[in-house]
């Protein structure tokens, strides 16, 4: 399986890639709050507009869909 | 996952109200570089998302906000102000509005984010340790699937080029600690690990060197990753518990107010305020370091110092200790001691020196290594001397063998088999409102035979209740309007008794040391210290304080009363049952002692103790080979928590205390501390049954291998198998809760004459 | 929607449109004389309608809009209009083979028509048409929310977007002409795989940029399942097209590798295809979709990360299962079963997270047909994954192999997790992106459900029947040890369920048809709802959290 030789380092590669990355997640701190993190994105349109943007006065939502 | 969102609405936090709490509050903003100043507040009151979306919108929608995050799984507020001039006291006023008591939390000096370095080292040696394993493994199922020839050959070589760099990376917790053991002369669990990995890694290498058959590079990483992952969820269980201890921190004192040269008072930072300066101490402020009134009249509550239920009264020229607190009225002081010689620095001393209650103790894993490894050590050392003799001097083949004895036996379900344990007992635990330190400690908690409880605090609540309620509907809301000007905790009782709309009010005054005075109704009246009260009755009545007349009537009682904790007679009468003698050691008079330990059914009661007779009298104990578990929650406690063989404390109780203390108990409730222990004993029979099992499958798994039967895919489902078998034992624990004893159901809170 | 474009950015669009003219007509000049020509005059075609949409906007005002208040929605509505026309072709297409199967004179004697050819452009049109557009748009909305921040331009999102579709267009004629390199899942010739890699780099790179603007300091986990599907597809598609042209004028090439080292290739090609196109993608979404539409947090956070990296490392090597009882060495195919069977761990860890999510929301799901559609798409990769791995057993395999029960499996997978997660994903995407109130019609959605649902089980079943009737005839030996059944007696057997399976696919393509009815009815009748909330976050907040130091 000659081919092997080439699959082998290619996943290899990846597998470093993805060491990588989850190296960096950690460096940025990605899992200090991971039951905040999961209650966040279903607030992602929490804040209103900063007021000189808006046309019409800011009226909170009362649930986000 | 430990996912627990605990209960814990006893244990809430002393608001940041006067202005000591506010100079204080501005004092832990940190500048940062940008000239922006940072603050973390803990709020343990998130409960949920809505929680945290609501603060966040709230906090960015001031102007002098420049950033704010909310962290749910501490309970923590992150603030970064514009400009470090920015009072941090007013976002602290936001939040109350919004519910939620807000205390700056302390971050140790020169660490500027809440981050833990040994969780990191461990998840990443964790991630380098999966990383190897999954890619070994990979090329070990090939070899072991029929690979052969030069693909064997090299996936050999590829696994050990992965192999290497993995454990000598992965594998230094265990080889430091195995090292620091063997330095000391001792052996631990982490000396036949190393000794495994290590051995399994040379002769891999050997092997591969050889173009041999068999190699054992997935054994060694595996076996890494399975001991990183149970130490790593082991390290969170005990990180999730310290700042869970660490959120109940209240605000303590960092400063105070003093009096300047030009008769004004300033914030000044407590390392610098010296003997003889005057401060100033508000209501509801401890008292930074040991001092005597000079000017004012105040009530002291000083239960958490001396174990003393009720408050006393103090006037110029009394002396207070650090850590009483001041209830009602602002005081002068002087200074007597600098705060590193205070009662409260003594206290710190003394559970310093009194620590060595668990010295000594070996925890259970370690014992069994030293019987362990040598065991092992020894038959290996048999196989290698037999298969010599029986091969006529081949050492290859015989220190194959017999270097596969070491791996087959496996160290990894012995190395899982407390740390699994106790990750679900500490998940157990939580739910119950229990907060455990550290495993050990769960281990020396299954084997007390003696249990000491503290009085005040501990078996009480602390807090006291009204017993007798006036009759009158008119004398009932008098007295609300009269006590809803104190914060004395015998009127917040009266206030709490009473449903009455409290009476019009003029000419309020609270007279400090003695209670407070009004107008109602165009009638003097007074509510507080009975004698005081008698002045204005004209009529004899009662001589029991907290007394209430209008002027010339008849003055009437409250019957104020201790609670006890619910649950607290129960507590004693499990242990009794369970044959554990129960103690009561108390700093009270002797009155107040004895009616309690009647009412909870302790026959054993030591009254008037001050905190060296505590420490001496648990010494004592373990003198005579008890091991004794110490239940206290006051500054005096604290010497008495660290000479105990295992201590708990509840979470109302000081921060002293709860450092102190093994275990935190954060409900009510005092039938948690027998529940817990029955956890622990519970879990001690686990971690038994798991070395039971261990050693039971090393008894099958030794004669094969020392027959040289063993190839390293029989070895690798050997360590899964044995490790799943072992976590599988220890969610057992969950099960047995289900069908361990109820607590007993909740009844009238039992009170007692103050 | 091309005026939102700034002057610069118009200029750019044109110029990349304008070289795609380019190169078309040198496709069409070069290969003149192969089918290649005919595929150069089609980019031609496409790029010269996308310069010239381009230019009718390029005097108009430039754009007011202020860009730091709002998501770049544009291409994201675009995606999901493109998804849904592609699910109605491609599944429209799928019935009419099925239908061939049952009734082979559906052919109509032409030879564009024959099984052969039509068969891989539903299977591409539904895996890269619909699944790849409804992905693409769908990481565009996400990639955005969750970081909180716009995307950095304008031009990169329509780039990859319409390349995409021209890769998609250029496929799925290229195999009406007969042009393919007879790889599964990878039919379309060198020129076609030059492109993909072009527009999936951008798109990559898109994503990170995206990424690196956000106000959020979390990244949220759906991100990372798009980054894994991003990755190693690109990876995937690369080594596995590793081909020399037979000449640059034509459309044939000839693989790098040959014989069994080339089928391993692609099998490790195409099972992972499954994994991170079919699998890591749409778990995203689920991930995104689900906790947002039951407006609970998903079950367990944690649980989501460690199946992340449990499914990326067991999928790599379980493609060999596919080359059970070929020339393949046995051990490589032990191997693929071994990790094929290993891998029902996280993917069940992810399905049970998904309906642990719902676990107190039974209400909503019994009251929402969107939710449903999300739990059903749960249930069934489930399902799928767990018939995948006993299918992935050798003597299993040696059953089901080349019979109609790996039709059904695939199905089951395709129809009832990719299929669902997406409809479900779309319905609830569509009133937030044209900021509209809800639905145009809510019972229509149910319609789909039902239709989708009872589509899926025709299907799934007939095609169990079919396959394990199949494994056994041919397997059946008289006494004297010949085959008892010739073929043409399987086929005979067969037809039933041919029937059965072009009637489960005409429900489900119908359901398709309703919901992109709905989704038209909603963009131009249901009133517009104002949603000031939905925009990233003011720069006010964007400063960092942590002090750096004191």
């Amino acid at each position: 399986m000659t081919i092997l030789v080439i699959l082998i380092p290619v996943t290899l590669l990846m597998g470093i890639v993805g060491l990588g990355a989850f190296f960096w997640t950690l460096h940025s701190n990605q899992y200090e709050d991971l039951s905040g993190d999961a209650e966040r994105i279903l607030f992602d349109d929490d804040r209103p507009l900063p007021a000189q943007n808006v046309q019409a006065p800011a009226k909170l939502k009362e649930t986000p869909s | 996952m430990l996912n627990t969102r605990s209960d814990d609405s006893a244990a809430t936090a002393r608001p940041v109200s006067g202005s000591l709490d506010r100079a204080e509050t501005r004092a832990r903003m940190r500048p940062l570089r940008n000239g922006d100043g940072h603050i973390v507040f803990s709020l343990p009151g998130i409960k949920c998302g809505g929680c945290v979306s609501s603060i966040e919108r709230a906090l960015n929608a001031r102007d002098d906000v420049v950033s704010v995050r909310v962290n749910l799984t501490l309970r923590q507020a992150s603030v970064t102000l514009a400009g470090s001039d920015a009072d941090p006291a007013l976002i602290v006023d936001d939040l109350a509005k919004l519910g939620f008591d807000a205390v700056p939390t302390e971050l140790s000096d020169g660490d500027s984010c809440p981050d833990d370095s040994t969780g990191r080292l461990l998840l990443r040696a964790m991630a380098i340790a999966g990383f190897g394993a999954a890619n070994i493994m990979l090329l070990s199922v090939g070899v072991w699937s029929g690979a052969q020839g030069q693909t064997r050959d090299t996936f050999h070589l590829v696994s050990a080029m992965i192999a290497v760099p993995v454990v000598i990376y992965a594998g230094r917790p265990f080889f430091v600690s195995a090292l620091n053991a063997l330095r000391a002369g001792r052996t631990n669990m982490d000396v036949p690990i190393t000794l495994g990995v290590i051995l399994a890694l040379m002769l891999s290498l050997t092997e591969t060197l050889r173009g041999g058959e068999h190699v054992f590079f997935d054994a060694s990483v595996t076996l890494l990753f399975f001991l990183l992952a149970g130490r790593y969820l082991d390290h969170l269980m005990r990180e999730r518990a310290r700042s869970a201890v660490t959120g109940l921190a209240r605000l303590i004192p960092r400063g105070a107010m003093v009096r300047q040269n030009d008769g004004r008072f300033a914030y000044v930072r407590l390392t610098d305020v010296a003997p003889d300066a005057i401060l100033s101490v508000g209501p509801n402020e401890p008292l930074p370091t040991d001092a005597v009134v000079v000017a004012g009249a105040t009530d002291i509550d000083r239960s958490l110092v001396s174990g003393e239920a009720m408050p006393v009264t103090a006037k110029p020229g009394d002396t207070l200790e650090a850590g009483t607190l001041n209830l009602t009225g602002r005081i002068e002081v002087r200074v007597l001691r600098s705060a590193g010689e205070s009662f409260l620095a003594q206290m710190m001393h003394m559970q310093a020196a009194a620590k060595n209650g668990r010295e000594g103790y070996v925890r259970i894993a370690d014992r069994v290594a030293r019987l362990y490894a040598p065991v092992v050590h020894i038959l290996a050392l048999a196989t290698f001397a037999g298969w010599m003799i029986m091969t006529g001097g081949d050492w290859q083949a015989s220190a194959f063998v017999a270097i596969s004895v070491l791996i087959i036996t496996c160290p990894c379900a012995l190395g899982l088999a407390v740390p699994v344990t106790h990750v679900v007992a500490a998940g157990r635990l939580m739910r119950m409102g229990v907060l455990m330190k550290d495993g050990a400690a769960l281990e020396r908690l299954a084997a007390v035979d003696r249990v000491v409880f503290d009085k005040t605090g501990t078996i009480t609540t602390g807090t006291p209740i009204v017993g007798v309620v006036p009759s009158d509907p008119g004398v009932r809301s008098a007295v609300k309007a009269l006590a809803l000007h104190s914060v004395h905790p015998a009127a917040r009782a009266i206030v709490t008794s009473m449903a009455d709309r409290p009476a019009h009010i003029h000419h309020v005054t609270e007279v400090p040391g003695f209670g407070i005075q009004g107008s109602i109704g165009g009638r003097r009246a007074r509510l507080g210290r009975a004698d005081w009260v008698a002045q204005i009755a004209n009529r004899p009545g009662t001589t029991v304080s907290p007394a209430f007349s209008f002027e010339g009537d008849k003055p009437i009682s409250f019957g104020l009363t201790e609670t006890l904790r619910p649950g607290a007679k129960e507590a004693v009468a499990m242990f009794e049952r369970s044959g554990v003698p129960v103690t009561m050691l108390s700093g009270d008079i002797a009155d107040r002692a004895h009616s309690i330990a009647g009412l909870v059914g302790i026959s054993d009661v030591r009254h008037s103790t001050r905190p060296a007779e505590k420490i001496a009298m648990l010494d004592a104990l373990r003198g005579k080979g008890h091991r004794a578990l110490m239940l206290g929650d006051g500054l005096n406690d604290t010497g008495a928590l660290a000479a105990a063989y295992v201590s708990m404390a509840p979470a109302s109780g000081s921060d002293a205390g709860r450092t102190a203390a093994d275990f935190v108990f954060l409900r009510d409730r005092l039938d948690a501390v027998p529940v817990a222990w029955q956890v622990a004993r519970d879990t001690a029979v686990v971690v038994r049954q798991n070395f039971a099992l261990a050693i039971a499958y090393n008894c099958i798994a030794i004669p094969l291998a020392a027959a040289g039967m063993v190839t390293p895919l029989i070895a690798a489902l050997a360590m899964s198998g044995s490790s799943i078998v072992v976590t599988l034992n220890a969610l057992r624990l969950n099960k047995m809760e289900r069908r361990g004893p109820r607590a007993v159901a909740s009844r009238d809170p039992v009170q007692v004459p103050a | 929607m091309m005026s939102n474009l700034t002057g610069a950015e118009r200029t750019s669009a044109m110029l990349i449109s304008g070289m795609g003219v380019v190169i078309g007509l040198t496709m069409a000049i070069v290969g003149r004389n192969d089918v290649m020509g005919a595929q150069g005059w089609i980019v031609l075609a496409f790029s010269a309608v996308v310069f010239f949409m381009v230019a009718n906007a390029l005097y108009h005002p430039e754009p007011t809009e202020d860009r730091t208040t709002s998501y770049y929605d544009d291409p994201t509505k675009v995606g999901i209009v493109l998804a849904l026309v592609w699910a109605v072709v491609a599944m429209g297409i799928g019935v009419w083979v099925a239908a061939q199967l049952a009734w082979p004179g559906l052919r109509f004697d032409a030879a564009w028509s024959s099984f052969g050819r039509i068969r891989p452009v539903h299977t591409s049109g539904v895996i890269f048409g619909f699944g790849g557009n409804a992905l693409i748009a769908t990481s565009y909305h996400i990639m955005q929310r969750t970081s909180r921040a716009r995307m950095p331009d304008q031009v990169t999102p329509w780039f990859v977007l319409l390349g995409f579709n021209l890769f998609c267009i250029i496929a799925a004629s290229g195999y009406l002409m007969g042009v393919t390199q007879s790889k599964e899942y990878a039919e379309p010739e060198w020129y076609a795989d030059i492109w993909l890699v072009v527009v999936w780099v951008a798109y990559f790179v898109l994503y990170i940029r995206t990424l690196a603007r956000r106000n959020e300091p979390h990244i949220y986990v759906a991100n990372w399942y798009y980054l894994a599907f991003i990755l190693v597809v690109a990876v995937l598609h690369i080594v596995n097209n590793l081909a020399i042209p037979a000449s640059l004028a034509g459309a044939k090439s000839y693989s790098a590798f040959s014989g069994v080292q080339d089928a391993m290739t692609q099998w490790w090609y195409g099972h992972n295809a499954v994994a991170f196109f079919l699998t890591s993608g749409f778990l995203g979404m689920l991930y995104y979709f689900l906790p947002k539409r039951a407006d609970r947090p998903i079950y367990s956070y944690r649980l989501s990360i460690l199946s992340f990296w449990g499914i990326t490392f067991f999928y790599i090597w379980a493609g060999s299962h596919h080359l059970h009882y070929t020339a393949l060495p046995h051990w490589v195919q032990t191997l693929g079963m071994t990790f094929s069977v290993m891998l029902l761990i996280p993917s069940w860890a992810s399905a049970g997270n998904a309906l642990m999510t719902l676990n107190g929301a039974w209400h909503k799901v019994r009251d929402d047909a969107t939710l449903r559609f999300m739990m059903v798409a749960a249930v069934f990769y489930g399902l799928s994954t767990f018939e995948g791995s006993f299918m992935a057993i050798r003597p299993v395999n040696a059953l089901s192999h080349y019979t109609d029960w790996t039709i059904g499996h695939v199905h089951a997978g395709a129809m009832g997790w990719v299929a669902l997660i997406t409809f479900g994903s779309i319905y609830a995407l569509t009133p937030v992106l044209w900021h509209r109130e809800r639905m145009y019609s809510a019972k229509a959605v149910e319609w789909h459900f039902w239709l989708a649902l009872a589509g899926t089980v025709i299907y799934v079943f007939a095609m169990w029947n079919s396959g394990i009737t199949q494994g056994l005839m041919w397997r059946t030996y008289t006494q004297s040890g010949t085959l008892r059944f010739s073929f043409t007696d399987t086929l005979i057997a067969m037809h039933p369920y041919y029937v059965a399976r072009a009637l489960g696919g005409l429900l489900f393509v119908t359901g398709a048809c309703i919901g992109f009815w709905n989704v038209i009815m909603t963009i131009r009748h249901v009133s517009k709802q104002n949603r000031e909330l939905d925009h990233p976050t003011s720069p006010k907040a964007t400063e960092p959290v942590l002090p750096v130091a004191e």
